[in-house]
């Protein structure tokens, strides 16, 4: 990758805080936001059902009506709400939020999994259960996968190239990837990057149980005896700016974006491949010159599935051969869940604090070694790091893949 | 106890997040800041909380907030009647 892109600005929503720090802080001390909780369908729908999620805690809404100091209302989905909070956050901390708006040369590129599920699975329950014709006006609007990049463009005056991306678990990783082409070209100098998922509804949740790769305790990535993902919800932003623009205005830098991997595996729907992981993770590695470091810190796709993780852990060695047990490998997902198309973004968040610290998380829930996932996993608490550069990986079901290389700053 | 205006004004001023203050029956639904999209919005949720079924149409002779009010008092309390 040719033109220096660096990060200036971090936010996010989480089951773990309504702050990129305070998502950080329970990463660090290992205190998850997993939890079994009863989804009710209602009267038309079937029994309720309990499931392993972590749903965001706290008041999202009131503390995003706080942050941009007016009221939001009905006016937006869960999805929204969760990434116009952490894009005003990240803004905020790159020094960008308030003033006359953002303008041509701002851009936002944000990916999701799915679109405002609670609005439309609460807008078709009302059309199909309580057999009432019309429905929200704002249903669209609300709904729609662009929805949370609107609302960013609206609120911040964001007037450049500003769309949304979707490729399941994987979205936020090719909306970083995007924001980074989009100043690359030369078609903007600062773009909000991030993505956010809120699809923790009962109709949903079945879908995700029918396809056999939930758990039935929670996440334990790499560990023996896993069973499957707990699905999260959130969002996470951060501020890509060009080396030009940031150091124009003072910019504080916290990292530089070094690399970015895309591959497509073109073989299962639900079936990892070996080859399309490692063609993501070899092409980042090699922009960002990481094929030979010493010491990366590895924040894996781990989502506790047991075909992920081995399929990961194969990858790692494969791609670092005996540097491999090198790198330490953290998979927070055993903490916030797997946000689908936030995920990526979120892991970033988590991992760029965790270099500016030299401190990784450690994974929760695991239960014992596997032979089939032996790596440097970081267990038990929090364990001091050496590592300049953060690799971040994201396999996402349909086979599309990204891996996303940092280096901090400073 | 509030009157049915009073929580019908609260639910206005809710959904089309406009100051409660500013709801007065004299003011037309363009003075303070309805457009056509709050008044669904509004209608939307009144169906929701009261049961009540209003047509399309219902406001299209609408002058100012008070027929507005006077309107959607009458269709809650002939469905509650």
């Amino acid at each position: 990758m040719s033109g220096r892109i660096f990060v200036t600005g971090l936010g996010a929503v989480s089951a773990l805080g309504l702050s990129a720090e305070d998502t950080w802080i329970a990463a660090r001390d290992g205190v998850g936001g997993i939890e079994k909780v009863l989804f009710d369908p209602g009267v038309n729908g079937p029994e309720g059902h309990t499931t392993a999620v972590a749903m965001v805690k706290g008041d999202a809404l009131g503390a995003l009506e706080a942050a941009l100091g007016r009221r939001v209302g009905n006016s937006l989905d869960s999805f929204s709400i969760y990434a116009l909070k952490a894009a005003h956050e990240a803004l905020a901390q790159a020094g960008l939020a308030g003033g006359e708006g953002l303008g041509t040369r701002a851009g936002a590129v944000f990916g999701h999994g799915f679109a405002g599920l609670h609005t439309l699975e609460a807008g078709f329950e009302r059309f199909y259960g309580q057999k009432a014709a019309r429905l929200h006006p704002l249903t669209v609007p609300k709904v729609m996968v662009s929805a949370p990049v609107s609302s960013i463009a609206m609120e911040f005056g964001v007037k450049g190239p500003v769309f949304g991306v979707t490729s399941a678990c994987s979205s936020s990783g090719h909306a970083i990837a995007q924001g980074a082409m989009l100043l690359r070209a030369g078609m903007a100098d600062v773009i909000i990057v991030g993505g956010s998922e809120a699809i923790n509804t009962p109709g949903c949740l079945r879908a995700w149980e029918g396809i056999q790769a939930m758990t039935a305790s929670t996440c334990r990535p790499f560990s023996a005896g896993r069973d499957g993902m707990a699905i999260g919800e959130g969002a996470a932003a951060m501020i890509l700016e060009t080396q030009a623009h940031a150091e124009k205005r003072g910019a504080a830098i916290l990292a530089e974006l070094t690399g970015a991997g895309m591959s497509s595996d073109a073989f299962h729907w639900t079936q990892p491949s070996l080859d399309g992981a490692l063609s993501a993770m070899g092409a980042a590695c090699e922009q960002a010159g990481l094929l030979e470091a010493d010491q990366i810190l590895i924040s894996t796709h781990g989502t506790g599935t047991p075909l992920n993780d081995k399929n990961e852990a194969l990858a790692i060695h494969t791609l670092f051969g005996e540097r491999a047990m090198n790198h330490p490998v953290i998979a927070t997902k055993s903490l916030h869940g797997h946000l689908i198309g936030a995920s990526t973004a979120l892991q970033g968040v988590i991992g760029l604090q965790a270099l500016q610290h030299r401190l990784a998380p450690a994974i929760a829930n695991y239960l014992g070694p596997d032979p089939d996932c032996d790596l440097n996993l970081v267990l038990g608490e929090a364990r001091a790091i050496e590592a300049d550069s953060l690799l971040l990986n994201a396999f996402a079901f349909g086979g599309l893949n990204t891996s996303l290389a940092f280096k901090r700053w400073g | 106890m509030a009157s049915l205006e009073d929580e019908l004004l609260d639910l206005v001023a809710e959904e089309a997040l406009i100051d409660r203050a500013k709801l007065v029956r004299e003011a037309t639904l363009e003075d303070v800041g309805l457009d056509s999209v709050d008044v669904v919005s509004i209608v939307f949720a009144i169906e929701e909380k009261y049961g009540a079924e209003i047509a399309e149409d219902a406001f299209k002779n609408t002058l100012n907030l008070g027929e507005f009010v006077d309107t959607l008092k009458g269709l809650i309390e002939a469905k509650q009647a």
